[in-house]
């Protein structure tokens, strides 16, 4: 294989004179099993395996890919073809910032291979958690339960020079209990709702999610929503737990801070930002207490790795410190613009995809309160717990959430009182500029998140978020006293 | 791509390691060759050809599916082997309905050999150049120019084959001046010359000229005037409310309410693959040939939609609405609203006070059960008064049940416009909420 890369990319260096041109193969095995109403609901295996060629011509861009291994000089041509009808339409040539040439080899550190549990034990480990919610309440309507791993080998290889190659496993799941009545539906889910938390991990992850020690507590609460009072619409304080904060950090954080938007690549599509870069070192992005990082670094986030699909090694970097916004989440095209080096956070979905800037682990920092400190400095207002509905604007500044459950908080303490369809909304700034106190790290948590969609044509990406609870001011709550 | 004997031959090989089973092979076979341009430059142009085969295996109540990418002889029996291994280890489960064996065969081949060099590689290079001349220097243009070929296939172990070959161009273009006015347009086509791209692009050149200056209006109920572009997204969400499975589960919004008067008397709104302004898939997933489905009639909700499993459990036949997806239902995919009386433009005429919206951004539901939905326009908002368009409009957020808005139609337009796989008129609303604003004050 290394072989036939490296003459494809000698052939495009030294015969086509290219400026640059890389190499991607992807071979990834994935293992989905979900069970509902203690019946198996599938049990699915997918593999694919495929490459595709980047090509850099006259800082004008061409890519193809094919599963086809026997026509890799073919497929370099047709990538050849297109960067020559991409020039006619060039107002600047594409500059690709410096990179180091690295020959290397990442793996993601696991305890047990997904792939090697049978997969008799872990129906089994669905089915008991499906049991124990049933055990707790047997008038659901229905209860669920997943889990899935996944298997990527990647090489990466340029006419730089580089050659590195991975392997990246990632393991994850979720319960989930539905309660229905004539005139209602809820669920409660966990760790999360839509097929529940994510890690680059092993099958230990699973082990250790805690599955079946949170059954009755999902279960008990679906039923008890039925019952509960609608959440009230008005100005309140909020807490959100990190089930809601990974979401709201990705759409009001994530998506703003990354540079391919800022500069335009996705306003006929997803949209921009509000942000420029004017704005680095200046913009009061939220209150002294928010400190967030893009770290592909972070043991067991979604978003980590080694390197990213332009061969940058994957890093740490600050987002927001104290409240101002100081750095863009980049990749080499648009560093570049900038005179800077990419930050590492450049990559494609798989073989038949370019990469582009996506989020790794966008991580908002512990603070220093108890999560009792936090909920005695509220006279009247709602824990929120994990996300059921999202929407923001084009340049990310309206947004509106619901969330599965909220619990009422009354002069400084939970009352033991639920209430659904709890739902608030803001404009990003003003929302983390009232942020006034995160929780410490004995709270933190990482949430993996392996649907976010960008680009065309689409490309889904698999990301992290770690957060303690936080506590926010005067929030937007429902939308019921709109007339 | 594959030729359609190729994807026939994939099926056979498939089927021939799992004899003594009921089998389901499906053959996906694309290329997709895509210009993307932003700040009126090409920056992303790509190309991809690609196959996948997925193959279903059930056993009375007992089902494995098993997806490869892997094409050659041995990555089709070792994937035909997982899927046969898997079942074997399966508890008993849901019953699997019994395969589709009628008709033996369905074939349709769209295919336009000339659409595929009007959108050649260097052909939508010059026609974006020819787009691009048309801007003033203050205006920028993003977008895509797609074009696309697919081939799929479907047999099972009943013996019946369904192929589908076609092709489609796609555009879309989004300008905005300096100042972020923008406008939006997009449209596709499956025949050589339906395609008039820089027509299209010209249309929404207008609406970005149009979209200066906004003024601010305040979160409230508003009658609002949604073009088509906005009311196909909105009726998307509608759509998969029409799911036997889902109203069977009392997860749609429908639950309780089929046969009763839910809507305005205004719509009517049928499923129907026949119509020649969508992309015709005449048969689904499961190789049942798709029926024309009425699934509002004169504000009624009449018609759902099943795929085998939940026809079967439900006690009736599969309308040939799966999408594939186990457990999931059937999902409506060519949604045509029936006309009403006045053009948009008589609408606008006649209408004193509304908000005019062209497209909506980000839409997702807020309650299933209520039909709650929410949503940001975006890419033109003006205010209409007194039958003319007087100012653009900020971008605003909605909330809305839509069994309250498309209670309160008041007009539906006799104009309509294919988007996507739909073909959908405007609409006029009453009593539609804007619940919050898009600006930063500071």
């Amino acid at each position: 294989m290394k072989e036939q890369l490296l003459s494809v990319l000698q052939l495009l260096k030294e015969k086509h004179q290219v400026d640059y041109a890389d190499i991607r193969v992807h071979d990834i095995l994935q293992e989905n099993i979900s069970t509902e109403n203690q019946k198996v609901q599938s049990l699915s295996t997918g593999r694919t395996r495929g490459y595709g060629i980047r090509v850099f011509l006259d800082g004008s861009l061409g890519f193809a890919g094919s599963q086809d291994f026997s026509q890799m000089e073919q497929t370099a041509l047709t990538a050849l073809e297109i960067a020559k009808a991409s020039r006619l339409v060039q107002r600047e040539p594409v500059r690709l910032a410096e990179k180091d040439v690295i020959v290397d080899h990442y793996e993601t550190p696991i305890k047990i291979d997904p792939f090697s549990v049978p997969k008799e034990e872990k129906l089994e480990f669905l089915f008991e958690a499906e049991r124990i919610m049933r055990a707790n309440a047997p008038n659901l309507l229905r209860t669920r339960a997943n889990m899935g791993c996944r298997k990527e080998e990647k090489i990466f290889a340029d006419t730089d020079g580089s050659y590195i190659t991975q392997t990246l496993y990632e393991t994850g799941g979720g319960i989930e209990a539905v309660a229905a009545s004539q005139h209602d539906m809820q669920a409660r889910s966990y760790p999360n709702s839509a097929r529940g938390n994510w890690a680059t991990a092993g099958y230990e992850y699973i082990l250790e999610m805690g599955l079946h020690e949170n059954a009755p507590r999902v279960a008990k609460e679906a039923m008890a929503l039925l019952e509960a009072e609608v959440c009230p619409s008005g100005y309140f304080d909020l807490i959100l737990d990190p089930a809601q904060l990974t979401l709201q950090i990705h759409e009001s954080v994530g998506h703003p801070t990354e540079l391919d938007r800022v500069f335009g690549h996705e306003a006929g599509y997803a949209g921009t930002s509000f942000l420029d870069p004017s704005m680095a070192g200046q913009f009061q992005y939220g209150s002294e207490h928010v400190n967030i990082v893009a770290d592909a670094t972070v043991p067991g986030g979604l978003g980590t790795f080694g390197y990213d699909d332009e061969g940058v090694p994957a890093q740490r970097v600050e987002l927001i410190t104290k409240g101002v916004f100081h750095n863009f989440t980049s990749s080499r095209d648009t560093a570049a613009v900038l005179g800077q080096r990419s930050n590492g956070t450049a990559r494609a979905a798989g073989w038949s995809r370019i990469p582009i800037v996506r989020m790794t682990n966008i991580n908002l920092l512990p603070g220093d309160y108890e999560l009792d400190e936090l909920i005695a400095g509220i006279e009247y207002g709602f824990l929120f717990s994990v996300n059921r509905s999202w929407s923001i604007d084009d340049r990310r500044l309206n947004f509106q959430f619901g969330c599965e459950i909220a619990y009422e908080i009354k002069d400084g303490k939970l009352t033991g009182k639920i209430f659904k369809n709890p739902s608030y909304t803001g404009i990003t700034p003003e929302f983390w500029r009232s942020c006034d106190g995160v929780a410490n790290e004995k709270y933190w948590k990482m949430y993996g998140t392996p649907n976010c969609g960008k680009g065309e044509p689409g490309q889904v990406a698999h990301v992290g978020h770690g957060s303690a609870p936080a506590r926010f001011r005067n929030v937007k709550v429902g939308v019921a006293d709109v007339k | 791509m594959l030729s359609k004997e190729q994807a026939y031959q994939i099926i056979d090989t498939v089927l021939k390691h799992t004899q003594g089973y009921d089998t389901r092979v499906q053959v996906s076979s694309n290329v997709v060759a895509l210009t993307r341009f932003a700040n009126s430059e090409i920056h992303q142009n790509v190309w991809e050809d690609r196959t996948s085969v997925s193959i279903t295996i059930t056993e009375g109540k007992r089902r494995s599916d098993v997806r490869t990418e892997l094409i050659d002889a041995a990555g089709l029996k070792t994937a035909a082997e997982e899927a046969i291994s898997n079942l074997k280890l399966l508890p008993e489960g849901q019953e699997q309905p019994p395969l589709v064996s009628e008709p033996e065969v369905m074939e349709s081949d769209a295919f336009c050999p000339d659409l595929e060099q009007e959108f050649g590689t260097f052909n939508r290079a010059r026609l974006l150049n020819e787009c691009l001349e048309m801007l003033a220097p203050e205006y920028m243009a993003y977008g895509a120019l797609t074009y696309s070929a697919t081939q799929m296939a479907l047999g099972n172990s009943k013996g019946i084959k369904r192929s589908i070959r076609s092709n489609s161009a796609r555009f879309s273009a989004l300008i905005s001046d300096a100042e972020g006015g923008t406008g939006y347009t997009q449209a596709s086509a499956h025949r050589a010359g339906d395609l008039d791209v820089v027509a299209s692009f010209r249309t929404a050149y207008n609406k970005a000229q149009m979209n200066r200056n906004p003024i601010q209006i305040e979160p409230g109920a508003y009658t609002v005037i949604l073009e088509p572009m906005a009311v196909a997204t909105l009726l998307r969400y509608v759509a998969s409310g029409f799911s036997g499975k889902m109203v069977m589960d009392r997860a749609s919004f429908l639950t309780g309410k089929m046969g009763e008067q839910v809507f305005s008397e205004k719509l009517t709104m049928i499923d129907d693959h026949t119509h020649p302004s969508t992309q015709s898939l005449p048969f689904d997933f499961e190789g049942t040939p798709r029926q024309k489905v009425v699934l509002v009639e004169k504000g009624v909700p009449k018609g759902l939609v099943y795929d085998l499993a939940s026809a079967t459990r439900a006690g009736v036949e599969s309308t040939g609405h799966s999408m594939g997806w186990p457990g999931r239902g059937g999902m409506p995919m060519h949604l045509i609203v029936e006309p009403g009386e006045q053009t948009l433009e008589e609408i606008i005429k006649n209408t004193d006070d509304a908000i005019l919206v062209s497209r909506f951004h980000y839409m997702n539901p807020l309650n299933r059960r209520q039909a709650i939905l929410t949503a940001l326009t975006r890419d033109g908002v003006f205010h209409v008064k007194n039958g003319e368009i007087v100012a653009a409009v900020n971008n605003m957020r909605f909330t809305e049940s839509m069994l309250l808005a498309l209670k309160n139609i008041e007009a539906i337009s006799s104009d309509r416009q294919a988007i996507g796989n739909s073909y959908v008129p405007a609409l006029k609303i009453k009593n539609f909420h804007f619940t919050g604003k898009t600006t930063l004050d500071e």
